[in-house]
């Protein structure tokens, strides 16, 4: 439909969310984003759609109270580190981040 | 050509007088010791949900409706989304662009230099900091500690025009978050953090016309007040010069970092593009209505503010500007010397006993004052006994030691030490005539035009007594006494 | 097979007179779980050292059960059916596993699923392909594929599920089970892994309506953990279930059901739709009103992309924590991004990372009231439409997808424009959180369909009702696959 959608595109999408696509995956995208971009202008269609407000959560009228301020014992560094596969000391470690 | 400066804050404070953190129910402590106050959330553990803290979210009402701010009908949170190794989710929950923050719309009245100034506050919201990073030789740790921890953020119109008014405005917040106990503010513990944004424009033309402003240029992680102010200052000059130079173009809008070392600002953002956060509604955490009564509940446990006081002190009890800024630094300094005078003491006395003798002792033993042992009602004891002459101001001064160190009231003290002062005329005149027959030739030569020869005399009669003598007795009944000999 | 057929009150009374014991029944159910693994690949984990429960008056103590892989229990490897969890033994469990346990349930083995969550077939699970037990060469649909195999093969009386758009509800009726999805919030989604938070719900995969509602009875409740959870404490979905139905009303949507609205219908669908009718002539004779009802077209049309944009937008921002960092097998790479985009690059399905490109492209600021906040849009105008139908009606009933399961060698639906809101309005009932249940109706070419039945949020006991009335009408209740009872 238009020259929006193309394989740099879908990659930078990818890159930004830190996951790397092959050829063949990029192409799928492509295709779904066809798709997904005529519905959407079936969408824009529906009579004064701009007017309706955006439905964010579930439940309408939702009424809850909020946590009250108390603390909860802390989780134990041995539960906390049990999936790490790498860390120093208590501390997760991860390769040296710069800027 | 002269150039007006415009200059923006992001004021970041977090909130350190909660027990537990904004969305899980960790301890909002600090701890040395790296991941011990954890919960399931703070780490981004799959499954895990946001709880909203009724506390945190008060602390922020409050701090809105001090700002003038408006406050929504109904309080949303969103994500927003970005890849960092201190961010456990990999977004950040915030409330920063839909639909509407705690607080929008406000102004602040601070003082700078002496004079009165407004900034328009653009918005105040409540969001989580990340955790802590450390970077060692080759790698970099993480600590979820500071995961979660509650942050309020400021974010104000470019109203101030020097880097004077910024700090002053930033002085004036630290002293409104401590008073309304919602954090300690103290930048070297990291709890105040800015960005600030400056632009220049020439100074001829139309502030309020935008088309007339400047590019805009951000600094981000400005940590300490004094960081704010060199970087605001190096940025005025470096965009100023360009300016003059007729090279403007080359003041881009971007994100700069200020440098310690070379005291300068450095471009960040290498890349074109900025990030899209892609902001959105937060679906865990519903809409939530902020009642009429809640709001009205929170405004009226709003305590009088510094820059309220300071001009009460002056204008009302008619402190002097430097005495009422010594009251007023610090909340419960203030509260004690208000409490003080509340119970009847003598304004002035409270505050030179509150800002003399108090200060100097708490910060010698870097004690709090709500763990000093002499109470606003003990001080008032201790100036009514000055006040009635039963001690002298001097003993005055002994006592105070000595309550603090025996843990007695002043009525105690004098009491048991037999401090009474003595004030019986006929007691005093047995001591000076004794005083003048140990001293008969200087008292002889007694000239009442020299003040200073009373000094002596006056000065050996409370040797004698040990101070106990009332001075203005002593000093009366001497003077009579010498001049009546040289007669 | 000797008591995994039976229904929980039956399991519950002989455990109670002392004719079985729990340790008989996890024997008998893990057996079953290893045969059906070898023909269905259902499972992750089979939990071969499960013990026995004390028998209490809960109807659910010392009785065997299975958890979908994207409940989060403690000690127990919880996948989500995804290799960036294939080592994640969580130190919790959800708030429903928690209730479960506290009621003396007995986890036999974590069933597989489509990849957290995010497929309808069955078919992207990191352990491969489920089977539907009724035909090991079609699908079970998904996601909670592995849950509703083995309810359909008799393994256990119920195994738990999550559906975001369908997961529970389309399995079930592919396996000719009972799927209910509860009212948004009633069970707590804590520890369950997020799909799309705001359509995300926790069910339950039986083979009758009672037992689905003796389940839930047991995994609901307000949560501090949840902020979406509400008190349903005044609920008792088990004894609502009266099967008293006379002047109750229902509906069902004339461009959804109509044959004449399909211009090239195969035989199936014919028969499908034919079949849903007959249902309707029962619900009548029970003395339920059923009625039909017209929907805009173009607005039902617009369903599927909403559901797509809306549940891409909030799955990319939901799986960000997936990075290796703090658990999951860690990547190798050079700095910290590197690392992040191998782990997710190897450990997620082609198909989910699609999905997540498609939901932060809807997203990007430039896009976002395009696309995101339309679909936002529209999903409130189809919940006011449905919730203007539950003024008049106690329920709208509709077939499920259209017809039975699909066939696994790729002979995939190609995806008509026209049956697409056929196979999709289940989609609905996550949109608005409404209560909703699929129950068995029929057989086509000797493979089970479904019925679904959604009402009004908070109105579940009234829905239950109506499904346990329906369902005694009909003879598929308590069926298994394999033909024995």
């Amino acid at each position: 439909m238009n020259k929006k959608f193309t394989k740099e595109m879908v990659d930078d999408y990818a890159e930004k969310l830190l996951i790397g696509l092959t050829d063949e995956e990029n192409k799928m995208v492509l295709d779904e984003f066809e798709i997904i971009d005529e519905t959407i202008n079936m969408i824009n269609e529906i009579d004064k759609i701009e007017n309706v407000e955006p439905m964010t959560h579930t439940l309408d009228d939702f009424e809850y109270e909020l946590r009250e301020d108390v603390i909860e014992e802390s989780c134990s560094i041995d539960d906390i580190l049990s999936n790490c596969d790498l860390h120093n000391g208590r501390e997760i470690e991860v390769p040296k981040v710069v800027g | 050509m002269g150039y007006l400066a415009k200059i923006g804050l992001e004021m970041h404070c977090e909130i350190s007088e909660t027990n537990s953190k904004v969305f899980s129910s960790a301890a909002n402590t600090y701890s040395s010791i790296p991941n011990s106050n954890i919960r399931p959330l703070d780490m981004g553990f799959p499954g895990t949900l946001p709880v909203v803290n009724k506390e945190a979210v008060k602390m922020a009402l409050k701090t809105s409706i001090v700002l003038n701010c408006s406050q929504p009908e109904y309080m949303y949170f969103e994500r927003k989304n970005y890849y960092y190794p201190d961010m456990p989710k990999n977004y950040q929950i915030t409330q920063e662009t839909k639909p509407i923050p705690v607080g929008i719309y406000g102004h602040v009245e601070y003082e700078c230099n002496g004079e009165e100034k407004s900034v328009r506050v653009n918005n105040i919201h409540l969001e989580e900091d990340a955790a802590s990073q450390d970077h060692l030789f080759d790698v970099s740790t993480i600590d979820y500690n500071r995961a979660g921890v509650p942050l309020l953020e400021l974010v104000t119109e470019p109203d101030f025009h020097s880097a004077d008014e910024a700090v002053s405005f930033l002085e004036h917040m630290r002293s409104v978050y401590q008073y309304l106990d919602i954090s300690e503010a103290d930048s070297k513990k990291g709890q105040l953090r800015c960005d600030v944004n400056v632009s220049i424009m020439d100074e001829n033309l139309d502030e309020n016309n935008p088309k007339n402003w400047g590019t805009k240029v951000e600094i981000k992680n400005v940590n300490s007040f004094g960081g704010v102010r060199d970087a605001i200052n190096y940025e005025i000059k470096r965009q100023s010069k360009l300016k003059d130079n007729g090279e403007y173009d080359k003041v881009v809008q971007e994100t700069r970092r200020w440098d310690e070392e070379s005291q300068s600002t450095i471009t960040m953002r290498s890349k074109v593009d900025a990030l899209d956060y892609k902001y959105f509604v937060e679906p865990n955490i519903p809409k939530f209505k902020i009642s009429k009564e809640w709001l009205k509940e929170i405004k009226e446990s709003i305590p009088e503010l510094a820059y309220d006081r300071k001009k009460k002190y002056i204008n009302e009890y008619n402190l002097s500007e430097y005495d009422s800024n010594i009251l007023v630094k610090e909340k419960s300094i203030s509260d004690y010397f208000e409490k003080a005078v509340e119970l009847g003491c003598d304004i002035k006395q409270a505050a030179n006993w509150v800002n003399g003798m108090i200060l100097s002792y708490l910060n010698y033993n870097e004690m709090k004052i709500k763990d000093f042992f002499i109470t606003p009602e003990m001080l008032k004891e201790l100036i009514d006994l000055i006040e009635s002459k039963t001690i002298s101001s001097k003993q005055g001064k002994d006592v105070f030691y000595k309550c603090l160190e025996e843990k007695k009231s002043p009525k105690q003290v004098v009491k048991d030490e037999g401090m009474m002062q003595i004030t019986d005329e006929n007691e005093i005149i047995n001591i000076v005539n004794e005083v003048i027959n140990e001293n008969e030739s200087q008292a002889k030569t007694y000239d009442s035009q020299n003040p200073k020869a009373l000094d002596y005399f006056v000065g050996q009669i409370m040797k004698k007594t040990r101070g106990k003598a009332n001075p203005s007795v002593a000093s009366k009944l001497m003077k009579e006494a010498l001049e009546k000999l040289v007669k | 097979m000797k008591y995994m057929n039976k229904s929980i009150e039956q399991l519950h009374n002989l455990l109670k007179e002392g004719k079985v014991t729990s340790r008989e029944l996890i024997n008998e159910s893990l057996e079953l779980s290893h045969k059906i693994q070898d023909k269905c690949n259902a499972f992750v984990t089979i939990l071969d050292d499960a013990k026995e429960e004390k028998i209490t008056d809960n109807l659910l103590s010392g009785i065997p059960c299975g958890l979908k892989d994207n409940y989060s229990t403690k000690g127990i490897l919880s996948t989500g059916s995804s290799n960036t969890l294939k080592d994640y033994v969580p130190f919790f469990d959800a708030t429903a596993v928690e209730k479960l346990k506290s009621a003396g349930a007995v986890f036999v083995n974590k069933t597989a699923m489509d990849e957290f969550g995010m497929g309808g077939t069955g078919t992207t699970a990191h352990t491969g392909i489920i089977r539907n037990p009724w035909d090991i060469t079609r699908m079970c649909a998904g996601s909670s594929a592995g849950s509703a195999a083995a309810v359909a093969a008799g393994v256990y009386p119920y195994a738990t599920g999550s559906d975001t758009g369908d997961s529970i509800r389309k399995p079930a009726a592919y396996c000719g089970i009972v799927g209910y999805k509860p009212t948004y919030g009633m069970i707590s989604r804590y520890g369950l892994f997020p799909f799309a938070s705001s359509l995300d719900h926790l069910g339950v995969l039986t083979r009758n309506v009672k037992d689905a509602a003796i389940v839930v009875d047991n995994m609901k409740g307000i949560d501090k953990n949840d902020m979406t959870s509400w008190d349903s404490s005044n609920i008792n979905l088990t004894k609502s279930l009266t099967g008293d139905v006379k002047n109750k009303k229902m509906c069902y949507i004339k461009e959804i059901c109509d044959i004449n609205n399909y211009s090239n219908p195969s035989d199936e669908l014919r028969e499908h739709l034919e079949n849903f009718m007959k249902t309707i002539e029962k619900a009548k004779e029970l003395g339920i009103q059923v009625e039909e009802e017209s929907v805009d077209q173009t607005l039902l049309n617009a369903s599927p992309a909403v559901y797509v944009v809306i549940s891409c937008a909030e799955a990319t921002s939901n799986m960000s924590n997936l990075t290796g960092i703090v658990f999951g097998p860690r990547a190798e790479g050079n700095n910290y991004e590197e690392m992040m985009k191998n782990y997710r690059t190897k450990g997620f399905s082609p198909l989910i990372k699609r999905r997540f490109i498609i939901g932060s492209y809807v997203l990007q600021s430039e896009n976002q009231e395009r696309y995101f906040r339309n679909a936002q849009r529209v999903r409130r105008l189809l919940v006011d439409k449905w919730k203007e139908l539950f003024k008049k009606y106690d329920a709208v009933i509709l077939p499920v997808g259209t017809g039975p399961a699909k066939k696994l060698d790729g002979s995939k639906d190609i995806l008509t424009k026209e049956t697409q809101v056929l196979e999709e309005h289940l989609q609905i009932g996550n949109y608005g959180g409404f209560p909703s249940i699929t129950i068995p109706n029929g057989f086509i070419n000797n493979l089970p369909v479904g019925v679904n039945i959604t009402g009004n949020c908070y109105d579940d006991s009234n829905v239950l009702n109506i499904a346990y009335a329906l369902e005694n009408a009909m003879p598929y209740k308590n069926q298994i696959a394999g033909g024995e009872e």
